[in-house]
């Protein structure tokens, strides 16, 4: 060691301790700095890092709500939720989805031609979300899974409420069905609703009443770590199950209808005289809403739709027919009540009507001889109402078919509903477009009087007219439900229907002399649907056939089925007190004594069976 | 201000014997009660992690003891041999050091462990031996050959490569020359060559440290990548608040948000469950030790000493300061430990080793007579 004076060893040490100074002096500074860096973070900038800080950790998730369920007016259950399994993948989380999708189908738990469906919706989907792979996979599947899950990282069975139909075929076009959520439902609803949903209501009461239905979605709020696991659950609002619905529906009586159908197009309507609830509501042909709920690929899908017979049809509400001799009490009506006929007045029925400048005549389908109001319904005596028709002229004829509520919405709480057409000049003028083809020819008056030519109705809006002539002038506004149950506190919410009185100032012994005519059509001699039912039935009725083409009615050969007539039926019971009103159409059944009204045996077989047994 | 402002009183003469700084000691001991707080809670809860710990902490403490039983002299005597054999390791490692995660730290002679760390004692004094056996004011050549002495072997741990620990190796040698009294003008004209020769720097730096640095500058350009840790570092400081989460109940380190929540970002665990007054407190203790060694500096009596425990001090203040700075994003992630509160390692036994030599310092105070 070097010798050092004690001087230079002062210095020395007066310079060190003026540099470590200024080194505290800058730890001070940065010591400060660490400091207001903190205070800033901490305390300035702490709320939004908070916030961040949440947002990192804290997911809601939604707890679906279990949708409603659907009883008949008896309580028997028509739509209720079962679990189904499925095969589910989130493709963030599958490290090669080709090969995946690949060894799924050597295990044959999906098929390859889906691949490229499943891709499609790969691509619409969000990464992190769920997508179907598989939909009801059988015990079997679900285990074939359960052995290889190890393979399947990404993929997983989820079980999922999913609607179901009991009852089936019978029941699908009153209920309707619910089906996968398309970009137009959430167009149509607060896809609020619907997170963590797969199903929605597609048509009928599934679609009206959807809001009902659906219930209130719960949310679960989640601690997740970095990867996204669950730790732990940090509140929850659970879900509020949706409103059960009581239907106006009589499932027993809906089935004997559907059964007496059969294989025949066509649609019948049943309605509570005293209310307008609607007991049956079937279309056929019909279609399993229990698969359409289960999900089909588009192929299956486009198989319902492409389908001629048009099984998602509602014929009930949808389908409109040319009402043919159904309408003839209404004219019958009009015509007493306007003085164009006396009960008592008896016409000569020859088979055919002529009318100046048309070279061909207006045929009856049967040479009916002498006939007065009430034969004339009984036989369905068309040149009687040739004859009305000729009378009264388009303009009142229409004014008062109108007033059975024909031409015009029932308001059916259920959609789509279709107007039918009662025509008159102003119709035609509004619903042509060549000059030529907007005027109105006398010829077209003539058919008007037996329900042909532009005129069209529902078996609905047919329903209601019955109901109207049933009730002397007044009914309710048909509709479906009966009663909404309010889960949450048990309260039962009763639809009431209101009474319309459309036609108030009718003397009672034309009433009298129309229902006299239809009770003659099922219980005397000559009547049209006579001997269809047994002897004296409480029940009264009109049948009609309408011409889905010209045919010449005297040559006996053999018509395509396609080109027959649709038979119908329109009808009530008992006759005192009417309770039921029947609607029935029969798409190219030949006519309708024929083909409906033997449906319409059927049916108030069962229900006067049943009243008379209750009786008891 | 006068330096006999900052007398130390003669203190316990038991603890004088034994060679230990009461005050110092305390400190530490209070760091380590936050340090098994932390780590219990960075590791979620797990008790061999803690026990771990505690062990690794027990054996820095006694390497602070044995430490603390050489003299200063001793110390000096020791200084180049130990710097010597510290370049040789160093150079092995670059020629046959074990590669972990991109980096070369690691030499495995029977035991593995990192060169490097036993340079952060060796270079401190080295270089205080070295000015101290010159003659003062320190000559130009002196200087030119302590900068050498210096960089060396910084730029072999910069190759392995080491940002963090290069720097403050390099820090503390550099603070020994600059207290020693080097002119302001040599000082002011280092500081333009440094920043002159930034560029060639930042060709030299390994490509992931020039990210570290660009992140660094803009962390939010890639918030998933290289910008997660400072952004989820800064979440977990920042939502602390004044009073923190609560022990165990930051969801950023309990959640595996935060990365290395043990060692690199402990001190996002402390200010996220602790907060602001929780952190302030742990930061004046660090203030106190850094202090209590520039007193140790200030009163020991012989320039190599003095040297040897300021830059002792403020190398540990630096640690701390870096740790904090990249921690709260002010300062780029360059790896460097929270000292003695993150997981305990080779580390923590070289600081307390250092902390030794301090406390040495201040208890043998005969090695240049009155």
């Amino acid at each position: 060691m070097e010798f050092k004076s004690s001087n230079t060893q002062e210095t020395e040490k007066e310079v060190f301790f003026s540099r470590v100074l200024f080194c505290s002096l800058v730890i001070l500074i940065l010591a400060s700095i660490i400091f207001t860096r903190l205070f800033y973070l901490m305390v300035v900038e702490s709320d939004d890092y908070k916030l961040r800080s949440a947002n990192n950790t804290i997911r809601t998730q939604s707890l679906p709500a279990s949708r409603g369920l659907i009883f008949d007016r008896n309580g028997a259950i028509l739509a209720s939720n079962q679990p189904v399994f499925q095969l589910e993948m989130i493709p963030e989380q599958v490290i090669d989805i080709n090969k995946t999708l690949q060894n799924l189908a050597e295990l044959e738990l999906i098929s390859k031609d889906s691949f490229s469906e499943i891709n499609k919706r790969i691509e619409r989907n969000l990464q992190f979300k769920s997508i179907v792979l598989k939909r009801n996979l059988d015990d079997r599947e679900v285990a074939i899974f359960a052995n290889n899950r190890i393979n399947f990282k990404g993929i997983d069975i989820k079980s999922r409420l999913s609607r179901h139909y009991p009852k089936g075929e019978a029941f699908a076009h009153a209920l309707g069905y619910v089906g996968s959520i398309s970009s137009g439902d959430y167009s149509r609803f607060d896809p609020g609703f619907y997170t963590g949903k797969e199903q929605i209501g597609k048509t009928s009461i599934e679609r009206n009443f959807e809001s009902y239905l659906r219930g209130q979605p719960g949310i679960q709020k989640l601690l997740v770590n970095v990867r996204g696991r669950v730790m732990e659950t940090i509140g929850q609002d659970p879900f509020q199950s949706g409103n059960n619905l009581t239907l106006t529906i009589d499932s027993e009586l809906q089935e004997v209808a559907y059964k007496a159908m059969g294989d025949q197009k066509g649609a019948v309507v049943i309605l509570d005289a005293s209310n307008g609830e609607i007991l049956v509501m079937v279309s056929t042909p019909s279609f399993d809403p229990n698969q359409l709920s289960l999900g089909l690929t588009q192929d299956e899908f486009n198989t319902f739709t492409r389908n001629k017979n048009k099984p998602l049809f509602n014929r009930a509400i949808a389908g409109q027919y040319p009402p043919g001799s159904t309408i003839k009490p209404m004219l019958a009506l009009g015509a007493l009540e306007m003085g164009i006929v006396e009960p008592e007045l008896y016409m000569p029925c020859e088979g055919k009507f002529l009318l100046p400048n048309y070279s061909r005549p207006f045929n009856d389908w049967e040479t009916h001889g002498s006939v007065n109001v009430v034969r004339a319904i009984q036989a369905s005596c068309d040149v009687y109402f040739y004859e009305v028709a000729n009378e009264m002229g388009i303009e009142k004829m229409s004014l008062f078919l109108k007033k059975f509520n024909l031409g015009a919405p029932t308001k059916i709480d259920i959609n789509p509903e279709k107007n039918g057409v009662v025509p008159n000049k102003e119709w035609k003028r509004n619903n042509f477009s060549s000059r030529e083809n907007q005027s109105w020819y006398q010829g077209e008056t003539i058919i008007a009087g037996i329900g042909q030519g532009y005129m069209l109705a529902t078996p609905l809006q047919l329903a209601v007219a019955t109901a109207i002539v049933a009730n002397r002038g007044s009914t309710h506004k048909p509709h479906l439900l009966k009663a909404i149950e309010n889960t949450k506190t048990g309260e039962l919410q009763y639809i009431e229907s209101e009474e319309i009185n459309y036609l108030t100032d009718i003397k009672e012994e034309n009433w009298d002399l129309v229902h006299q005519g239809m009770v003659a059509v099922v219980n005397e001699r000559r009547g049209t649907a006579y001997g269809v039912f047994p002897d004296n039935s409480p029940i009264a009725g009109k049948t009609g056939s309408s011409q889905v083409f010209s045919i010449d009615r005297s040559s006996n050969k053999e018509v395509p089925l396609e080109l027959r007539d649709h038979g119908l039926f329109v009808g009530y019971a008992p006759l005192d007190e009417p309770e039921i009103i029947v609607s029935i159409i029969v798409e190219n059944g030949g006519g309708g004594r024929v083909s409906a009204a033997p449906v319409a045996e059927k049916i108030f077989n069962s229900y006067l069976g049943r009243t008379i047994t209750n009786a008891d | 201000m006068q330096i006999d402002q900052f007398k130390l009183k003669n203190s316990n003469v038991i603890a004088d014997r034994a060679h230990i700084d009461m005050p110092l000691l305390s400190a530490f001991l209070v760091i380590f009660l936050i340090s098994g707080i932390a780590i219990y809670s960075a590791s979620n809860g797990s008790i061999n992690f803690l026990i771990d710990h505690a062990t690794k902490i027990l054996i820095s403490i006694f390497a602070m003891i044995i430490a603390a039983q050489l003299s200063p002299i001793d110390y000096k005597r020791i200084a180049p041999w130990l710097y010597f054999f510290c370049v040789l390791l160093l150079a092995l490692v670059l020629v046959m050091g074990e590669t972990r995660n991109n980096a070369t730290r690691w030499l495995d002679l029977g035991i593995t462990f990192q060169p490097s760390e036993l340079m952060k004692i060796a270079m401190p004094l080295m270089i205080a031996r070295y000015i101290s056996n010159g003659t003062l004011p320190v000559q130009n050549l002196s200087i030119v050959f302590s900068l050498f002495i210096v960089l060396f072997p910084t730029i072999m741990i910069l190759l392995q490569p080491d940002l963090g620990t290069s720097v403050l190796i390099a820090f503390s040698g550099l603070v020994i020359v600059f207290l020693s009294g080097i002119k302001k003008r040599y000082l002011l004209s280092g500081l333009l060559i440094f920043i002159a020769s930034l560029p060639l720097i930042w060709r030299y730096i390994h490509p992931f440290q020039q990210k570290r640095v660009l992140t660094f500058l803009d962390p939010e350009k890639d918030p998933l990548g290289a910008g997660y840790h400072i952004i989820q570092s800064k979440i977990a400081i920042g939502s602390g608040g004044l009073f923190g989460k609560g022990w165990m109940n930051g969801t950023q380190g309990q959640l595996d948000f935060l990365p290395e929540t043990t060692t690199d970002f402990i001190f996002s665990i402390l200010a996220e469950e602790f907060g602001l007054i929780g952190i302030s407190i742990v930061i004046a203790i660090y203030l106190f030790i850094v202090a209590r060694g520039l007193l140790i500096a200030i009163n020991s009596q012989d320039l190599f000493s003095r040297l040897l425990a300021s830059s002792i001090s403020l190398t540990f203040f630096i640690y701390v300061f870096v740790n904090m700075g990249m921690t709260t994003g002010i300062l780029p992630v360059v790896g460097v430990p929270l000292p003695l509160i993150s997981k305990g390692g080779t580390s923590s036994v070289t600081l307390m080793i250092g902390i030794g030599v301090l406390m040495s310092i201040r208890t043998h105070k005969r090695l240049v007579p009155k």
